[in-house]
């Protein structure tokens, strides 16, 4: 052996240990604002999807170009592999087809790799050129494969939910499954898509399906070993707080609520706040006399315990799949001459609720759209009173929003710099019908909801703190078939004054968040289909989306 | 596990992707349940055997009575050919009044397991809508706000272009047309809507519109030439005829009980 192959060894020893090293992610960026990472599905914690890089600015976004773009690889030969069950068992979609094709991720970026994942599958991406490092091809038992929101990363560890109802640990390096633990069982028609959110040593991971009126929670493992570390179910027990919301036990224990979201967090009151989803059965109430707790709501948890710090019932007695998993977006300010720690959550029934995060008290509600009609007015704690008459019937109900609500899972922006808060928002119509089924009412039999037009969709900037409009940008053509809100992607606003969102016609878009005016757009093959990320890269600030199947990149010229 | 479990396993939800298929547009984000994967005899012994051991609680259909309904329950949900739901039954829930079983049978429990996934496949399993069904409001309050407060009677006519309309859709349909004419099912296509297109240097454009967006819009003018100009921040100047935009501005003023007149009065126009 020659020196210089010696030092060739050495180098290449060296250069080892130091990629290892660059695969591990640092967890105390994850309560931080991400700048040379994003490592969290919202970015931070606090779910504003807001980045203080101006690097890419209002001055020189016209020279945003494409540097790459990295289409979903889903062939599962040369994949490594994983699954609780030896080969994957066919599902509607066909294998390696995605949610419907469509990427709906928000990827994480850390130490140069983007870490990308679908339905089944899961990449790392060299973010400087778009190649592929390793693809992970999870062998499915079935469940719905409508989506999968991104992954956790905690350390050298990622973390990712199956259509099946699994959560997988992969090395972050390699790609390799170092255990997956069960979640919920795919036979009573659970699925999972939610990207896990790494607060401490907890992984939180959430779940989804409301076709057989099956009970939901919220659980927290352990990062290492993967084991339950507390759970919280979304509906109570009898004896509970809040079973009086409820018939009896056998209702709250079907009631469904399922937090299919990602969750925020504030590491100073260390309470993690859960968007929670429908009751069951849907659409038909009468099994299930009450407000239903803890269903489409907001609730404060203690992130080492799971106990229950307060609740804000976005819907009470949900009849229309309302759901409440929008973000809870997380900032503070000074409301009514006091300066308080707040809550903001455009609701997907078309109601905006402003909350105080410590205490839960309700300090704003009002309709952020014009349509909204399904509801009477508001109670004492600020929560809509639903109008009965607006129940599917059997002549139909006109109601707005539609079933892609006024918002949806797709996250909103809040841009500290004007202190406002951007989303895309339909106002779609539907007409909800119920006729008689045998037996007990049961998941959504007896029920069908006919989409018939709308108004429009638009982007809003909304100001959190009155309740009103600041600015409307609506989309021309969209008036008879209003997108709904998520098939436009979520938002991201900078500190480069400029909020990055998704256009009807497959355009994402930059705009100046002051006044609406658009500053630069780039048409892709496909809407908008996740969120845009940015980061710094080398130097360089990145702009990272996805549409359809595809991940574009972008950069400054 | 055996490969004749395996076989089972996979055909059962390969059965989910066949039911998935079939379903609604408005489902089909909801998957479908395992169907049952029993032959009919033993569904029938598994029936027979329920009624009389278990029917008294949960009715002789499992819908429930004083016990609960078990189309829900995830005993039987989770359970794969009586397995999981044979230990269960065999201890009980006696805190809860739910009896343990201890004499039964492995087999017993398969054919018990296989009734119920029946169940839960009847009561997954919707009756479909009846378009027909529909109709429950008053015909003559109808044609009183078609020639009233609706202004429906502005642009249409019982004599003319709605003569037979209650003949030539389903109530549903036709009421979904009413709040959305340019939806689904149309029968004749709806009016198209125009677009007049102003440049900055005083020159338009006009003709049926074939798509707008922030970045574009597109025309087919007089003369069958399709035309596309790109757009900045509303420039050029767009402006748009609907002739249909009085049936968007009622989206709005709409009660339940207009339409649903509205519906009783069209669907009688045979």
């Amino acid at each position: 052996m020659t020196v210089r192959t010696i030092g060739i060894l050495f180098a290449a020893a060296a250069l080892s240990v130091l990629v290892h090293a660059q695969t591990q992610l640092d967890p105390s960026l994850l309560g931080k604002p991400p700048v040379d990472a994003w490592p969290t599905y919202h970015g931070d914690y606090s779910g504003r999807h807001y980045s203080t890089l101006n690097q890419i600015n209002q001055s020189n976004v016209k020279h945003l170009t494409l540097s790459w773009l990295y289409r979903a690889n889903t062939n599962t030969q040369g994949a490594i592999g994983g699954g609780a069950v030896p080969e994957a068992v066919a599902f509607r979609l066909g294998p390696g087809a995605l949610a419907g094709g469509l990427l709906k991720a928000t990827p994480l970026a850390a130490n140069g790799v983007l870490y990308m994942s679908a339905p089944d599958h899961a990449w790392a991406i060299d973010a400087y050129s778009g190649r592929e490092i390793w693809h992970f091809f999870w062998r499915t038992k079935g469940g719905d494969h409508i989506g999968n929101r991104g992954v956790g990363m905690y350390g050298n560890w990622l973390y990712f939910e199956t259509p099946d109802g699994y959560v997988v640990s992969l090395d972050a390096g390699t790609g390799k499954e170092r255990w997956h633990k069960q979640i919920v069982d795919v036979r009573s028609e659970y699925f999972t898509t939610v990207a896990p959110v790494i607060i401490k040593n907890h992984v939180i991971l959430g779940m989804g399906g409301d076709a057989l009126d099956v009970p939901g929670w919220l659980e927290s493992r352990d990062p290492d070993t993967g084991e339950i570390q507390w759970k919280w179910f979304t509906t109570p027990r009898p004896g509970e707080r809040g079973a009086d919301t409820w018939p009896d036990a056998y209702a709250m224990e079907h009631g469904g609520g399922m937090p299919w979201t990602p969750v925020t967090y504030d590491p100073d009151l260390n309470l993690i706040y859960v968007p929670t989803g429908n009751p069951n059965p849907v659409y038909r109430g009468d099994a299930r006399k009450g407000s239903n707790l803890y269903t489409a709501s907001i609730v404060a948890l203690n992130a080492d315990t799971g106990k229950m710090a307060w609740y804000f019932q976005s819907s009470p007695h949900d009849t229309h799949d309302w759901d409440a998993t929008q973000v809870p977006i997380l900032f503070d300010a000074t409301f009514n001459g006091q300066r308080r720690k707040l809550l903001a959550q455009a609701s997907r029934n078309g109601i905006f609720f402003l909350l105080d995060r410590t205490t839960g008290q309700n300090l704003l509600s009002v309709p952020y759209i014009e349509s909204a009609n399904w509801f009477k007015g508001f109670d004492d704690h600020g929560q809509p009173v639903p109008n009965p008459d607006k129940e599917a019937s059997q002549g139909g109900a006109l109601v707005s929003p539609n079933n892609g609500g006024g918002q949806n899972w797709t996250p909103p922006t809040y841009d500290p710099d004007t202190g406002l808060i951007y989303m895309n928002a339909a106002q779609g119509y539907e007409i909800h019908y119920k006729w008689d089924v045998d037996g007990p009412t049961f998941g959504s039999a007896g029920h069908a909801a006919r989409a018939v037009g709308g108004l429009d969709t638009s982007l809003r900037a909304f100001d959190p703190l009155t309740g009103k409009a600041k600015w409307i940008h609506k989309y021309q053509g969209t008036e008879w078939n209003p997108p709904r809100p998520e098939l436009l992607g979520g938002l991201l606003s900078t500190a480069g004054r400029l909020v990055f969102a998704g256009a009807p016609g497959n355009f994402v878009v930059a705009y100046d968040p002051a006044t609406g005016r658009q500053l630069w757009h780039a048409g892709l093959t496909a809407p908008m289909s996740n969120t845009p990320i940015t980061y710094m890269l080398n130097g360089r600030q990145q702009l990272v989306v996805a549409a359809g199947d595809t991940l574009y990149n972008f950069t400054l010229e | 596990m055996s490969t004749s479990i395996r076989l089972t396993l996979a055909l059962a939800v390969l059965g989910l992707v066949a039911a998935g298929g079939a379903s609604t547009a408005q489902q089909q984000e909801r998957p479908n349940t395992v169907p049952s994967r029993a032959d009919t005899e033993t569904i029938d012994r598994g029936r027979d055997m329920f009624r009389a051991n278990c029917g008294f609680c949960h009715g002789i259909d499992a819908r429930g009575a004083q016990g609960p309904d078990l189309a829900r329950s995830l005993a039987v949900l989770n359970d794969d050919q009586g397995k999981e739901l044979g230990s269960f039954l065999k201890s009980g829930v006696p805190e809860r009044g739910m009896p343990a079983f201890p004499m039964l049978t492995p087999e017993n429990a398969r054919d018990i397991s296989a009734f119920l996934h029946t169940v839960v496949d009847a009561a997954r399993r919707q009756r479909p809508m009846d378009p027909n069904g529909i109709v429950v409001g008053d015909p003559k309050a109808g044609e009183a706000y078609f020639n009233g407060a609706g202004r429906c009677n502005t642009c249409h006519s019982p004599t003319g272009d709605f003569k037979g309309i209650g003949a030539k859709y389903d109530p549903a349909t036709l009421q979904d047309r009413m709040v959305n004419p340019r939806g689904r099912g149309a029968k004749t296509p709806p009016p198209p809507i125009m677009v007049k297109v102003t440049l900055p240097n005083g020159r338009t454009s006009s003709g049926r519109l074939v798509a707008i967006t922030d970045f574009y819009v597109t025309l087919t003018d007089q003369t069958g030439v399709r035309q596309t100009f790109p757009r900045d921040n509303e420039v050029p100047k767009v402006d748009i005829n609907d002739p249909l935009q009085a049936h968007l501005d009622m989206l709005l003023k709409y009660t339940d009980a207009d339409m649903h007149n509205l519906t009783a009065y069209l669907v009688g126009l045979k």
